[in-house]
């Protein structure tokens, strides 16, 4: 096995006295879909948060592909290449679900504002690529048919579609995605399913929050967050053959 | 659709074209005006329509424009672009340094930071006389004389204000476009999200600020070659609250709407003179009757009603 794209050593955080996460670590190795699974309040969330640079961790060292991001800003980590989607989807409601899936495109492309504003040849070559770019990312994603329609409109399905179609257009390394089937209707799970795995068959390492775990068969490795500590590595099989999960997690 | 907007875009320039030489001297001096607060007014709609920002500070770049080519070709008695040209530099110079920091702060805060910045603008150009002549004013500003043809005449200048004014709204246009415009309208709609896709929300916030200060600092040096006179009363906050409501009335996110805004500022109040000292009282309550019916703007109120008509003329 390869050094892994994502290492977490020991990484602490506490909200004032309250200590959210504990000695967390974790590797996510190059091209793997990595699983974390926790109950509510197990501190999922804001691990995710300070993986992607929205919190500063207190403590500990999350280092990714060789450098450590602790004074990484939420920019440099995107540029760096992780990208992640929303608990709640995030989408640009005013704006078309093509124009959302174009903006995934900003680190691909460089054009500033007086080369916008005189519509030089690079911006508007740009711009076109940009489109064709996300145009191609719509049809893969089965967002075509709604492609000129307003973000506003989507169901929250569509939404979370359309989050991974932006994340993953601009060609990152990790994605990271948070709970990605919550909301979503047991076709639109299959479907999401498909995506994840054909995202990964393409060369995408993915960490994976969730709480579904039919969702979570997709995971080679899965961890068990539990108050702040993980309690458990391993297949799925072996997590839900783990006695301390299911006391945890499972409550039987 | 593309061919139907260009049709009536032709249409459009068309009238605006032909048109004002069979206009009363009168009317065409409020159609300079309109040009003016449309350049002005542009500024502030890209603010507000494409990053969500409401700026009540427009008025000092505009003072800024106005205050350099005073400057320049008064007390210096150097060619009016060296106005022009000083008033942007000076102006994108101040937008970087107040906005950088300012434009951290988000919703009602940064509208008060940019009223504040108004206020103290507006004393200041009272303070320093020795710069701005207080209120006694600058006079004898030249007139705009481009090629040999000296701009003396409303028309002459009407058609001046009107080209830079039509530049202007077409570099807007390109810009919206553009990766830049879609980047600012990803912010506006979802900042965190923004962020994790690699945007940098306050340089982009900050460049557009720059942007918003030139139009205003473009459209001040216009106003002082044509009114020929500048004094610090020009430039109060009433000043910065018309160029902010000009492309609320408008429709913030439309470019003729910034346009449709300006008209309605400078024409309406004129028209409602004749009822004498009731005039202002009138033109508040149709600027609010506006507001009210059509809450996206004059040019999302056609909108509407264009849909309307459609559906009735299909039924």
């Amino acid at each position: 096995m390869s050094a892994p794209l994502l290492s977490l050593e020991n990484v602490g955080h506490a909200f004032g006295g309250f200590t959210v996460l504990r000695e967390v670590a974790l590797d996510v190795p190059k091209g793997e879909i990595v699983g974390l699974i926790g109950p509510n309040g197990s501190g999922k969330t804001t691990l995710f948060n300070i993986i992607s640079g929205y919190v500063r961790h207190r403590s500990g060292r999350i280092v990714y592909d060789g450098v450590e991001m602790r004074n990484q800003t939420i920019q440099q980590r995107s540029y760096a290449g992780m990208v992640r989607t929303f608990q709640t989807p995030m989408v640009f409601e005013k704006m078309t679900v093509l124009e959302n899936v174009m903006v995934g495109c900003n680190k691909i492309t460089s054009s500033g504002m007086v080369e916008g504003l005189l519509s030089l040849p690079r911006a508007r070559k740009e711009a076109k690529a940009m489109r064709e770019q996300a145009e191609m990312y719509c049809e893969k994603f089965s967002l075509s048919s709604v492609a000129h329609q307003l973000a506003h409109n989507l169901s929250a399905g569509q939404r979370r579609i359309l989050e991974i179609a932006r994340a993953v257009v601009g060609k990152p390394n990790l994605l990271l995605l948070d709970e990605p089937s919550s909301g979503l209707n047991p076709d639109e799970i299959d479907e999401l399913d498909r995506s994840i795995r054909a995202l990964n068959d393409a060369g995408l390492t993915i960490l994976l929050v969730s709480h579904d775990m039919d969702l979570m068969s997709v995971a080679r490795r899965v961890h068990v967050l539990y108050f702040g500590r993980i309690i458990a590595s391993g297949s799925m099989e072996e997590i839900q053959a783990n006695p301390e999960v299911r006391e945890a997690y499972f409550g039987s | 659709m593309a061919t139907r907007s260009i049709v009536i875009l032709v249409i459009i320039a068309a009238i605006a074209l032909a048109v004002p030489p069979f206009l009363p001297r009168s009317v065409v001096d409020l159609l300079v005006f309109s040009c003016i607060y449309s350049i002005a007014g542009l500024g502030v709609g890209l603010l507000l329509g494409q990053c969500g920002i409401a700026n009540l500070g427009q008025s000092v770049f505009y003072a800024l424009g106005a205050y350099a080519t005073a400057y320049m070709t008064v007390t210096l008695g150097v060619g009016a672009a060296w106005g022009f040209l000083t008033g942007v530099i000076l102006s994108g110079l101040i937008a970087l340094v107040i906005g950088w920091p300012v434009l951290r702060l988000t919703g009602h805060f940064l509208a008060l930071a940019t009223l504040a910045l108004g206020i103290v603008a507006n004393a200041l150009f009272y303070e320093w006389d020795w710069l701005t002549h207080g209120s006694l004013g600058f006079g004898g500003i030249p007139k705009l004389n481009i090629f040999g043809l000296v701009i003396d005449t409303p028309l002459r200048f009407y058609y001046l204000a009107g080209a830079v004014l039509a530049l202007c709204l077409l570099a807007s246009a390109n810009l919206i476009g553009s990766r830049t415009g879609l980047m600012l309208r990803a912010m506006r709609d979802a900042p965190e999200a923004a962020k994790s896709l690699g945007i940098n929300a306050q340089w982009l916030r900050t460049r557009i600020f720059i942007l918003s200060a030139i139009f205003g600092s473009i459209a001040g040096s216009l106003f002082a070659h044509y009114g020929s006179f500048v004094n610090v009363q020009s430039f109060g906050i009433e000043k910065a609250i018309a160029f902010l409501i000009i492309p609320v009335l408008g429709g913030a996110t439309s470019l003729p709407g910034v346009v449709i805004g300006a008209l309605f500022t400078t024409l309406v109040p004129e028209m409602l003179t004749r009822f004498g000292d009731l005039h202002q009282v009138l033109f508040g309550l149709t600027l609010m009757a506006t507001v009210v019916l059509m809450p996206s703007g004059l040019m999302g109120g056609l909108a509407s009603l264009s849909r309307y008509m459609t559906a009735r003329g299909r039924a």
